[in-house]
């Protein structure tokens, strides 16, 4: 029962993505701009060679005609090629997103790991001198613009400390072989350690600059569920049985404290997996997120509505693994 | 005594409401990273009385409405790649160019442009050149601009290395005290292709030309000089032969001969000659109609119309010579995978959006490079290129803002090297429609904005003056034309007499 649930959101993801797909097609041919234009950029440039390249790329032909082979190619599995990069769409992006994923899986750990303690001990020690440190911290997380902050993590760690690198995703001196695009688990599956610490230390910069913004948001959502929670009458109950007090925390009242959590969570998640701009241009993160700005951009109509479908898809699998996550929490709540 | 008469009176009003001048004003529209610069000249103008806008555009959106002639004055700038007004004041000046966006047109200078693009006499070139830049300035269909300098950040232990005018980085006769690895710190986002044919990109050219090398090179100082080719000379005006170096090979051994010269060239001439793609390059190649083997060691390059030898030689610099068996061989996906060229450097791995590792070709034609290995990492953001050349991660930065060169001056283990730019900055204004269709509104303009204090103040005085649309590393430049000089008087008389009031 529960399975035909989850593979009907899943069936779901297709008119969904499609919609946007159609939506980006759209969008990206209404702004202005000519990617033949912007790709010959300055020079001299024929107006016969503006016609080649344009009727090569199809651009010269009518809009409805462009979408019919837009989507005919959908169903053959066929994305397009890249206008600017000239290279099938599927294979630029599958390059791409691990490096996304992985800088996601990253910063969703090092936020729940600082997000979790604090936001449980806050709520414990609700009014106390840690309570109002965290709640200022956390306005000065969400409010601190992670340029910035960023640029400060690069400056105090790589220039003057000279613990980590500034920026990339490994020493690019270290050859390794790429199997499954994580640089993490591909340098486990080769045993290659000095690559493994490479690539871990890469990535804690980045991963700190989202994680940290993050926690303070999720660290002030656990803060006020857990408030709300410690005030319950079961607690009572329990502490009444003798139950010890941090068990009584963490597993009757956390537990139930959770879902506003995860609510939050997964939609951070979805986002996340789009790729930072910011982020990715500062620590020369090769991600999605500076390969959608860039397309943009470029006009590069092909990489821009794969990369939206790829969205729509993921932030219904991160809707849809928040839902599952629920029934397991709460397991009164049906898909 | 007549009785009264109304349109006597509507006469006089119309009369006075022309003697009764107002000021000129008008929105200046710019781009993001000209922000600033435009703020400073809202301010000038407002010296003498001028009222401006300023409205900031996303750069192709701007370039559309630009192009539909409803604006007046527009902050643009335009890249050159020849060292020749061929690319930038013939697109930029004659009538209808691809780039004409003041709309100015005088048959006077589209005669000269036509005559210094097809004569293969430099002379009549030269003089022709001088005479355009004459007419321009005085027309001043822009506010002429300058250029800014091409600043590098470099390691104090890189030695034989040059910051070059076009943005090349040429690492064959760098060496590295204590060291044999530099890496570069690149200013793009991602690289376009590996395939020399399949890109219209800079940075892409200036990674690949360590890989591939063209029929001549460029000198930092945009001198050209032999490299595949030895020698060279017209035959007539319109065909131009061409002697190849003997006994050069291609990183997988292969010898490199005419056949891969013609190929080259093929497969850019041709629609569909790159594995069915259309090469963007074949613009940069003027009118050449088709490369022939003379023999093993020489090809004639045909023209469809005379071609100047200054501007096939400038051309061919942009071209990079590819293997034919290889390619042909391999298959296009392998040569993708594992681009072979014959250039100091070999293709090790990489990737085009985070970083590319080459290794020396020990057997380079012109002596085995002092570097083992050179490895270019893209960092698109420019504090963090000069971070990770503070740290030491780098060795060599390009593009180095200008607020940002203070940060590297007072560090004595890195150095800033500055090259001169290709890049013109300027106001295009509106020639064909008011305020800007009168010629002196336009040249009040130029003597009213201060130019030395906003490239003082905005760029640190990285950037030099031009006196019109002429680049001083370029052909034909007149370095005794000098920029109109800062004079607001004569700004306020130049609006007065056009009907403006002035402050």
């Amino acid at each position: 029962m529960k399975l035909v649930k989850i593979l009907e959101r899943l069936l779901s993801a297709i008119p969904v993505a499609l919609g946007v797909a159609l939506l980006a097609f759209f969008s990206m041919r209404l702004l202005p701009g000519d990617p033949v234009e912007i790709m010959l950029g300055d020079t001299q440039a024929s107006q016969a060679e503006l016609d080649a390249l344009r009727r090569e790329l199809g651009l010269d032909q009518p809009l409805h005609l462009q979408l019919w082979d837009f989507f005919t190619g959908l169903l053959r599995g066929d994305l397009g090629t890249s206008i600017v990069q000239r290279q099938d769409v599927v294979e630029i992006l599958a390059t791409t997103l691990p490096a996304t994923i992985e800088l996601t899986l990253a910063t969703l750990v090092v936020a729940v790991l600082i997000a979790v303690p604090v936001g449980i001990l806050s709520a414990v020690r609700q009014g106390s001198w840690l309570d109002r440190l965290v709640l200022s911290g956390a306005l000065l997380g969400v409010s601190m613009p992670a340029f910035w902050f960023g640029l400060l993590l690069i400056l105090l760690f790589a220039v003057e400390l000279r613990w980590l690198p500034t920026s990339g995703q490994m020493d690019p001196a270290i050859d390794l072989h790429r199997i499954t695009g994580f640089l993490l688990l591909d340098s486990l599956l080769a045993w290659n350690w000095q690559a493994f610490l490479s690539a871990l230390k890469h990535l804690l910069l980045p991963a700190f600059t989202l994680g940290i913004v993050f926690s303070a948001v999720l660290a002030r959502v656990i803060r006020s569920s857990m408030v709300e929670v410690l005030r319950m009458e079961y607690l009572t109950a329990a502490r009444a049985k003798g139950v010890p007090e941090w068990q009584v925390i963490l597993k009757h009242a956390f537990r139930n404290a959770l879902i506003p959590a995860v609510t939050v969570t997964g939609l951070h998640l979805g986002e996340l997996l789009g790729g930072n701009m910011i982020v990715e241009t500062i620590f020369s993160w090769p991600g999605l997120g500076r390969l959608v700005v860039s397309s943009i951009f470029a006009k590069d109509y092909v990489v821009v509505q794969a990369a939206v479908m790829l969205y729509a898809i993921t932030y219904v699998l991160a809707n849809l693994l928040v839902d599952i996550l629920y029934t397991v929490l709460n397991p009164k709540v049906e898909l | 005594m007549g009785g009264w008469k109304p349109w006597l009176v509507l006469a006089a009003l119309l009369g006075l409401s022309l003697a009764w001048s107002k000021p000129l004003a008008f929105v200046l529209d710019t781009v993001p990273y000209r922000v600033d610069e435009a703020q400073a000249i809202v301010a000038q103008l407002k010296q003498i009385g001028v009222d401006v806008q300023v409205r900031v555009w996303q750069p192709t959106i701007l370039r559309e409405e630009v192009l539909k002639g409803t604006r007046a004055a527009y902050m643009t700038d335009w890249g050159s790649a020849y060292f020749d007004p061929f690319d930038l004041a013939i697109p930029k000046l004659e009538t209808g160019g691809r780039g004409n966006f003041s709309f100015y047109s005088n048959p006077n200078v589209d005669n000269l442009f036509k005559l210094a693009s097809t004569t293969i006499q430099e002379a009549t070139r030269l003089t022709a050149y001088r005479s355009i830049q004459k007419q321009i300035f005085r027309d001043a269909p822009w506010v002429f601009g300058y250029v800014l300098d091409n600043l590098e950040g470099i390691s104090a232990n890189l030695e034989g290395y040059e910051a070059a005018a076009d943005n090349g980085i040429n690492l064959s006769r760098a060496s590295l005290r204590g060291g044999d690895t530099v890496t570069v710190g690149m200013r793009t986002n991602a690289l376009v292709s590996l395939d020399v044919a399949m890109h219209r990109d800079r940075d892409t050219e200036a990674v690949l030309r360590n890989i591939f090398d063209a029929l001549v090179l460029r000198t930092p100082e945009g001198k050209v000089q032999p490299l595949l080719a030895t020698s060279w000379r017209n035959e007539t005006s319109t065909r131009f032969l061409v002697t190849l170096r003997q006994g050069v090979r291609f990183h997988n051994g292969d010898p490199f001969s005419a056949d891969d010269v013609v190929y080259t060239f093929e497969r850019i001439l041709k629609e569909g000659g790159v594995n069915g793609q259309t090469s963007p390059r074949k613009g940069l190649l003027g009118p050449l109609e088709r490369v022939e083997k003379v023999s093993d060691t020489q090809v004639r390059f045909i023209y469809s119309a005379p071609f100047p030898p200054n501007l096939i030689l400038q051309s061919l610099v942009q071209f990079q010579i590819v293997p034919r068996r290889y390619i042909e061989q391999g298959g296009y996906a392998n040569f993708l995978a594992r681009p072979v060229g014959t250039g100091a450097f070999s293709f090790v791995r990489g990737r085009l959006d985070s970083e590319i590792v080459l290794e020396r070709n020990e057997n380079y034609f012109l002596g085995t490079p002092r570097l083992r290995r050179v490895i270019f990492r893209m960092m698109p953001e420019p504090s963090t290129r000069v971070a990770a050349l503070l740290s030491g991660e780098v060795q060599l930065i390009q593009a180095v803002p200008p607020d940002l060169v203070s940060r590297l001056e007072g560090n004595n283990q890195v150095r800033v090297l500055r090259g001169e730019g290709t890049r013109s900055y300027q106001i295009e204004l509106n020639t064909k429609q008011p305020p800007f269709n009168d010629i002196r509104v336009r040249q009040a303009l130029n003597y009213a904005i201060n130019w030395d204090a906003i490239l003082r103040e905005v760029y640190r005085g990285y950037a030099q003056r031009l006196s019109t649309a002429f680049l001083p590393t370029g052909f034909g430049y007149d370095p005794s034309l000098k920029p109109y000089p800062y004079d607001p008087d004569r700004a306020r008389t130049l609006l007065r007499q056009a009907g403006f009031e002035v402050r």
